[in-house]
């Protein structure tokens, strides 16, 4: 672990929150007495990552991921343990730490609206110190990377969500980072705005070497993406390692969803446990290794009455949720 | 030498915006002369009754208002645009950008968005201090140099005031009320604060040092400052301009401890 | 109508008590240049052997309490908002409702007025006190105060509007708000009562409909005109309600034609 960019060790956060019950009679008690309650955001965890990988964290909301990134590029302090990213404390944000890394928070901007893009690459470039040709030299690239030639002269205000996210990620790396934060980076983007988002991600990795740790509720971020994968909730890290097992070993199940035209009527219990049937969508669980031969045979024999049907992975919260109490994902009959 | 190579590109940043507005540009300037010219107006009717009011006369008046518009101007300038954009950011969660960057996040945030259009209301104000200039006294390099440092120290006074007052967005997040407030009282910089009720000239020259920082410049362009009166303005200035950071800086830490 | 109104009213006192501490602030803001004014005429009057024309000091505490109490009731601030409306995209649904939108904007400025009377009651009596005040209005200036602050207020209303149908035309109706509020600031009594200013400003002062909104309820509040003027000034004040609302009639409908035919 001593060459790893990112070094955590039981890493915490606690936030004390006020609470405080509805009504008058509660309002005033308050006043007087506060009752707070302890939140363990991130309760200790530990963890590595060397030069170069692109690791995903992955919860449902408010599992600690966002936390958890915060802390790592230096904007909480912990409540206990350590961490270090490219041998810095992050949270002292020393000029030199800030210098070679960045935080890019999907849906939050940091280009001023109203001006071109083209303007604020040019006053990073004097914050971070850029070099003229260096400066150019990437810009240029990741024009060409995101496809901005049209962007980035016009005012940002001007652009669609999907375009001032590209034109986003180019100014969260003007400065040539070691190590990029993304949060949530395709989050309310249109799937083929997501695509796009995810292969540039991915070249930019594979030319620059940079080490990239992305937070998302979006699977599929994750798959496109990252070899490795933490999973993590309430606080506690409960997987890490690579993507490939993931799936099967925390869910050896695929969901099955086939819409009838008389699926009201219909039992398709042979083939898998029927888990949810909404009007003609019947939703069946299904073991993994077998699910695309049951899918072939529903589609074999129910032939006309099919209107559609989607083998999918079972949801990430289910997946987590029944990890963390414990659970294995049972199998289908 | 950094950070004023920086202030420049934000400075020339923001002007080619404005420069496209031609339009609105005008019609600002247009505003602005308008509105000086109403206030000297405002003046002239009021010296149309008498030739002194407490011991100003009509042309140390009107460098008090020149002074004033000077002040305001840069409040306007660089102050106010920039502290609005702060509280936006704090309620938007985008402050988090300015945090990570490898420069002062005192400065990137405070000093980073102007109304280049306020120059002009800058320029009226001197152009006001110099038709006032002439009854009062001669200009003599004296003069001028304890005018300036008094006039940059009120520069910073305002920007103590606005940095103390904005450190409560870290805490209560919308406070335009306070700004309200602020707004308020430093219109009353128009004139000289000893014309006011005694409650509001001791606000006037210590909270919302507005007074503060309009009077001392007009006395001393006028002469009428002497060097310790100076002294006391430059180290009150810079006892206030780092008490105010100080502040802000517990606000900043406050809000990196408690975010989620 | 009336059932209209007060439905209205009732979601607007909602809403205002969501805001009361920032109506209260913002008022505070409207007492202060007033303030300011009345300091400076106190000073002159101080130079000048305690009187300016026929104002004394207490005369003129007088007036500008009676000044801020009539901004209160008569301010406006649609020119501003309108702007801001049509921006965000929310005057169109409003004008496809059955009710004119102007009606919103009655409704709320009249609750805005409502929250911050009494603290601003408070502040008024505060400040009539610290400079000794002296009312010269008999029970018939206050009988007729009331039929006068209404006016004003409606005139103030509805030149408002005015100027915030420009918004139909250009985007930059802060600068044609400002120009109307500087003018009012001279010619409504604002700066000076308007019988001290000085001959050419106050003869353009009593053609221009900037004094009926403000310097004129001010004046029969605090009793400077005799009853038989305050009862002709009444009329004149009737006269240019009439005209704005005629004109804001004819303006409206332009703009709407043209806000309309662009693409609302």
């Amino acid at each position: 672990m001593t060459d790893a960019v990112v070094e955590v060790r039981d890493l915490r956060k606690t936030f004390r929150v006020s609470e405080r019950q509805e009504g008058l009679a509660a309002t005033l008690r308050s006043f007087v007495r506060r009752q707070r309650r302890d939140i363990n955001a991130v309760a200790g965890i530990t963890f590595g990552i060397e030069a170069g990988e692109v690791v995903g964290f992955l919860g449902p909301n408010g599992a600690g991921k966002t936390t958890t990134l915060k802390m790592l590029s230096g904007l909480l302090y912990p409540t206990g343990g350590e961490a270090r990213v490219l041998g810095f404390v992050p949270w002292r944000r020393e000029n030199a730490y800030l210098q070679q890394m960045t935080l890019l928070m999907g849906n939050r901007t940091q280009l001023v609206w109203d001006i071109p893009a083209a303007d604020s690459f040019r006053v990073l470039q004097e914050i971070y110190r850029v070099p003229e040709d260096s400066f150019r030299k990437t810009v240029g690239e990741l024009t060409e990377l995101l496809e901005l030639q049209e962007l980035v002269h016009k005012p940002v205000r001007n652009l669609s969500l999907g375009e001032r996210m590209k034109v986003e990620f180019a100014a969260g790396l003007i400065q040539s980072p070691r190590v990029a934060f993304l949060d949530e980076p395709t989050i309310g983007l249109d799937i083929s705005m997501q695509v796009r988002i995810r292969r540039f991600v991915a070249e930019y990795n594979r030319r620059t070497g940079a080490t990239i740790l992305l937070t998302s509720h979006y699977m599929d971020d994750v798959v496109a993406l990252c070899k490795r994968v933490i999973v993590i909730h309430h606080g506690q890290l409960l997987y890490d390692g690579p993507l490939a097992d993931l799936a099967e070993r925390m869910a050896p199940f695929k969901v099955i969803v086939a819409t009838l035209h008389d699926g009201a009527a219909a039992d398709l219990s042979v083939y898998g446990t029927v888990v949810a049937r909404d009007e003609g969508r019947i939703t069946l669980k299904v073991d993994r290794q077998i699910a695309p031969e049951r899918a072939a045979r529903l589609v074999n024999d129910l032939g006309d009455r099919l209107t559609d049907i989607s083998v999918e992975d079972p949801p990430i919260e289910e997946v987590i949720d029944r990890v963390f109490s414990g659970e294995r994902v049972g199998t289908a009959p | 030498m950094r950070y004023l190579r920086l202030l420049a590109l934000f400075f020339r940043t923001e002007l080619a915006y404005e420069l496209e507005y031609r339009t609105n540009l005008a019609l600002e300037l247009l505003q602005m002369v308008v509105i000086v010219t109403t206030s000297v107006a405002a003046v002239l009717v009021l010296f149309n009754y008498t030739t002194v009011l407490n011991g100003w006369d009509l042309g140390a008046m009107l460098v008090l208002l020149g002074c004033f518009y000077l002040v305001q101007g840069f409040g306007e300038l660089v102050l106010q645009p920039s502290f609005e954009k702060f509280m936006e950011h704090v309620r938007l969660g985008t402050l988090d950008f300015a945090l990570l960057k490898p420069a002062s996040a005192q400065f990137l945030v405070t000093l980073r968005h102007f109304q280049v259009v306020q120059l002009a209301q800058m320029g009226l104000g001197a152009v006001v201090v110099i038709a006032g200039l002439p009854r009062v006294s001669t200009l003599g390099p004296a003069e001028a140099a304890t005018f300036v440092i008094a006039l940059v120290c009120g520069f910073t006074l305002i920007y103590a005031l606005l940095l103390a007052l904005s450190t409560f967005a870290f805490w209560f997040v919308r406070i335009d009320n306070l700004m309200a407030i602020y707004w308020s009282f430093l219109d009353a910089g128009r004139f000289p604060v000893d014309i006011y009720p005694g409650w509001l000239r001791v606000t006037l020259s210590s909270a919302v040092p507005i007074g503060v920082a309009v009077t001392v410049p007009a006395q001393a362009i006028s002469g009428r400052l002497d060097l310790i009166g100076l002294g006391l303005l430059v180290v009150g200035t810079i006892a206030a301009f780092f008490l105010a950071s100080w502040f802000w800086r517990l606000g900043l830490r406050s809000y990196t401890g408690a975010s989620a | 109508m009336i059932d209209v109104y007060r439905a209205l009213f009732v979601g607007q006192i909602q809403a205002a008590s969501q805001y009361r501490v920032q109506s209260i602030l913002w008022m505070l803001f409207a007492v202060i240049r007033p303030v300011i004014f009345l300091a400076a005429w106190v000073a002159v009057a101080g130079a000048q052997g305690g009187r300016v024309g026929s104002y004394d000091v207490r005369d003129f505490a007088a007036y500008y309490v009676a000044l801020s109490l009539v901004a209160n009731l008569a301010t406006s601030w649609n020119s501003y908002e309108f702007e801001f409306e049509i921006r965000m995209g929310r005057l169109s649904p409003k004008l496809l409702r059955p009710l004119h939108p102007i009606h919103y904007a009655v409704v709320e400025n009249i609750v805005w007025k409502m929250t911050t009377i009494i603290p601003m009651l408070v502040v008024l009596g505060f400040i009539a006190a610290t400079f000794d005040a002296r009312f010269r209005s008999t029970p018939a200036h206050l009988a007729l105060f009331v039929p006068s602050v209404v006016l004003g207020a409606a005139l103030a209303f509805l030149a408002g509007w005015v100027v915030a149908t420009t918004a139909f035309w250009t985007t930059r109706v802060h600068a044609v708000a400002t120009l109307w509020d500087r003018a009012a600031f001279i010619f409504a009594g604002q700066i000076a009562p308007l019988a001290l200013l000085p001959g050419p400003l106050q003869t353009i002062a009593l053609v221009l409909p900037f004094g009926y909104m403000l310097g004129v309820p001010a004046e029969i509040l605090q009793g400077a005109v005799d009853v038989p003027t305050a009862i002709l000034l009444i009329a004149v004040q009737a006269v240019w309600v009439g005209i704005f609302y005629a004109l804001l009639q004819v303006v409206w409908r332009v703009g709407v034609r043209q806000y309309t035919g662009v693409g609302a």
